[in-house]
């Protein structure tokens, strides 16, 4: 039998028919959309959900009957009278207001300082994406080495300097604090640094035109034309870096442990230990969503303002 | 030409996604292996049950695991079995094995168990009971033979959740050649010590008496839990609740920090790897240790002070009658494995700590549990510190470390509270204080 072409505009066009009636039913999105909604669900709402439920519960992972009893919201009040918690929600806003404070400003002036298009700015601004991508937990490791004090390479300088370096910048309880600040600093402020020069790209060029005939000095400029026009974007990133910053585990993790003493123990730290080091899952859950709701209320603050600048 | 090149592109989509979804679908098996150009190796008597099986082993990376890696290989031939060693760190070991345990994924037929995990295992019956197994095979097991305190890393209410795989001594490692010169004898009580840790410190040469371990976490408080113990002291009281805060304990703390003036600056925040590199790079002249160190320091490629190194019994308090820190490692097999798995397992266990291959296992750096390979005239040949070895094994004292299911409560609670007691940020009793208030809290 011979198919001529005839037959076989009329199979496609048969064909597109079907498809055509498939789209046009309300159905066909929601089967186009199950296999993400599956994944979303199965990934992060499910365990969402499950984590706020087993908060309500005394819940220990190791139990082997796995009992779990309803106490309520006896997890969250425990939460708010446990000095540890307090002490490690203290320790994290210190470590976010450091990190972002000092990441936002040292970001801002290298996209400054490396807007222009010359081959030199070009490779410089490639050379420092490379942090961004080490591991976290790497770059602890690798700076708990640096950070030595009778084998690393920093206290080894400081000495030859005639720094005294005492017990090491990670085991000195007022040097602590700053030393995983300044990892983080060294790791994400590429990150700012980037969406700094995106913003800085995107700026219209007519204002700056018209200062420059108008006789405005670069910092008069910069005070009154760029940074009002890069404000959304400094939202952004602030409510990127002061996310990230909350969640901070892996950089403690590998360098201080929390130490010494409580002095960087943030509350990420403390969940991990609670979660698993005594696998009282219950509290733990509770601790989880505490620092969620912090962070919620955080990041819908930036974005009611990021809305405010856009109207 | 349009709809043709459509067409194509769709049937190349689908076909990614069949193949993808097949892919995740399940791991696709190995093939099987091609039939060997040789005849098998007979499998060894007594090892039948373990023809064709499947088992993975998962190990802590200390030293003894080079002597997994080398006797694993005999065991697979000798036994027809195949056995997968996965080497994981002390921390990841442990929350991979939780998660095993409780997922009950029995992922792992056979896994390293650490002395202070005994009671925990035991209670939640993660490893399986091996009792019945020693009963049924006890005629082979020389059960004399293993050292009564090596019986500690596994044992738990009566039960063996674990058998006894790598028994480790604290021991003092001291440099031979720097006492000498100074004229100092090897301290035999705390009080010498410390006497000796402050007459060979000069912070000038960069030299220190003691190398110690202060990292806030595991580190400092199993080092505390030495001194405890060295003097006396007490973790838990007769009824077995923590009494961490009391008076003598806090004497204990301010002993142990006055070592620290004694110590690299950088102990507070030393973990073992570090006061391992303190001691090998020369720069200390005591460290009390874990034993199964010892032969690395005669090892050029990891140790400058090859040949100048000699180890004594730890010093305890003078006047206590002298018992000795012992931990180390036992090999437990899953409760939720197959019989016939947990059958091999226990094969696999009982050839490996048989005595003919105990020799083999301790020189490739492993760790001894046997009374009889401690004694082997080649052994001692090859190791003469086996005999100081055999003496702490004798006085060995493995609940030290409370061996019970709340361990890890005790540990992070000293490990927070005495590191920040070695930092100075609060005194002996306070820090004993808050750590006994944050263990109450949070006993389960």
């Amino acid at each position: 039998m011979v198919t001529t072409d005839h037959q076989i505009s009329t199979q496609e066009n048969r064909w597109l028919a079907r498809v055509r009636r498939f789209r046009s039913r309300e159905g066909a999105y929601w089967v186009m959309l199950a296999p993400l909604l599956v994944f979303v669900v199965a990934v992060a709402i499910y365990p969402l959900l499950f984590s706020f439920r087993i908060s309500f519960f005394k819940y220990r992972l190791t139990d082997p009957n796995q009992v779990q009893t309803f106490v309520g919201v006896d997890n969250y009040l425990r939460a708010l009278q446990d000095p540890t918690v307090l002490t490690a929600l203290r320790v994290t806003l210190i470590y976010v207001a450091g990190t972002v404070i000092v990441e936002l400003l040292l970001g801002l002036a290298l996209a400054l300082l490396l807007a222009s298009e010359m081959r030199t700015t070009r490779f410089v601004r490639s050379f420092l994406l490379v942090p961004m991508a080490l591991p976290p937990l790497v770059v602890g490791l690798v700076w708990k080495s640096l950070y030595n004090a009778d084998f690393g390479v920093i206290p080894y300088y400081l000495k030859q300097m005639g720094v005294s370096v005492g017990r090491g910048p990670l085991a000195e309880p007022a040097w602590a604090m700053p030393a995983v600040i300044l990892i983080d600093v060294w790791q994400w402020t590429p990150l700012l640094m980037i969406i700094f020069l995106a913003g800085l790209k995107s700026l219209p060029t007519e204002p700056y035109e018209a200062a420059y005939a108008d006789g405005a000095t670069r910092w008069s400029r910069f005070i009154h034309i760029t940074l009002p026009l890069l404000k959304p974007t400094i939202l952004v990133a602030l409510l990127l870096r002061t996310m990230q910053s909350f969640k901070v585990f892996d950089t403690i993790y590998a360098t201080t442990g929390g130490g010494p003493g409580s002095t960087t123990t943030v509350l990420n730290f403390h969940i991990y230990t609670v979660g698993m080091t005594f696998f009282d899952m219950g509290y733990a859950a509770s601790l989880a969503n505490v620092l969620l709701v912090i962070i919620a209320i955080l990041s819908a603050l930036y974005i009611m303002l990021l809305e405010r600048q856009q109207l | 030409m349009y709809h043709k090149f459509c067409r194509l592109c769709h049937s190349i989509v689908i076909a990614i996604l069949v193949l993808s979804i097949v892919g995740c679908a399940a791991p696709v098996a190995a093939p099987s292996p091609a039939p060997a150009a040789e005849a098998p190796a007979p499998i060894a008597a007594g090892l039948e049950a373990c023809q064709g099986q499947n088992l993975v082993l998962a190990s802590m990376t200390d030293q003894y695991v080079a002597a997994f890696r080398a006797l694993i290989p005999q065991f697979e031939e000798a036994s027809g079995a195949r056995l997968t060693l996965d080497e994981l760190g002390y921390v990841d070991l442990y929350q991979k094995l939780i998660a095993d345990f409780v997922g009950q994924t029995a992922n792992y037929d056979l896994m390293t168990v650490d002395i202070v995990w005994s009671g925990e295992f035991g209670q939640n019956q993660y490893t399986l009971p091996l009792d019945d197994f020693m009963a049924r095979d006890e005629a082979e097991l020389q059960l004399d033979d293993i050292l009564p305190v090596a019986w500690t890393l596994g044992e738990w209410q009566g039960a063996h959740v674990a058998y006894p795989l790598a028994g480790y001594a604290n021991v003092l490692n001291y440099r031979k050649d720097v006492l000498e010169e100074a004229g100092i004898e090897p301290p035999a009580t705390q009080e010498e010590l410390l006497a000796a840790a402050q007459a060979l410190t000069d912070p000038d040469a960069g030299f220190y008496g003691m190398a110690l371990l202060g990292a806030k976490g595991p580190a400092v408080a199993q080092d505390y839990m030495v001194w405890v113990q060295q003097h006396g002291g007490r973790i838990l009281d007769d009824e077995g609740k923590p009494a961490l805060n009391t008076p003598e304990n806090a004497e204990i703390l301010k002993f142990f920090g006055e070592l620290f003036n004694y110590a690299p600056p950088g102990s507070a925040d030393y973990w073992w790897d570090q006061r391992e590199t303190a001691f090998r790079s020369g720069n200390v002249a005591m460290m009390e240790g874990w034993s199964i160190a010892r032969a690395g320091y005669e090892n050029p490629e990891i140790s400058s002070v090859v040949g100048k190194v000699d180890i004594a019994v730890a010093p305890v308090k003078a006047g206590l009658e002298p018992k000795f820190g012992f931990g180390g490692w036992g090999i437990g097999i899953n409760a939720d494995s197959t019989p016939q798995e947990q059958e091999c397992a226990w094969q696999f266990i009982k050839w490996l700590t048989s005595p003919e291959i105990q020799k083999e296992w301790l020189r490739n750096d492993g760790a001894p549990i046997r009374r009889s390979t401690m004694t082997d005239p080649e052994i001692v040949a090859q190791y003469p510190w086996m005999p100081v070895l055999l003496e702490s094994f004798e006085k060995g004292d493995g609940d030290y470390r409370p061996r019970i299911p709340q361990y890890s409560i005790i540990q992070d609670a000293l490990g927070t509270h005495v590191n920040a007691f070695i930092v100075g940020q609060v005194t002996a009793e306070e820090a004993l204080d808050a750590a006994q208030k944050q263990v109450e809290d949070n006993w389960q």
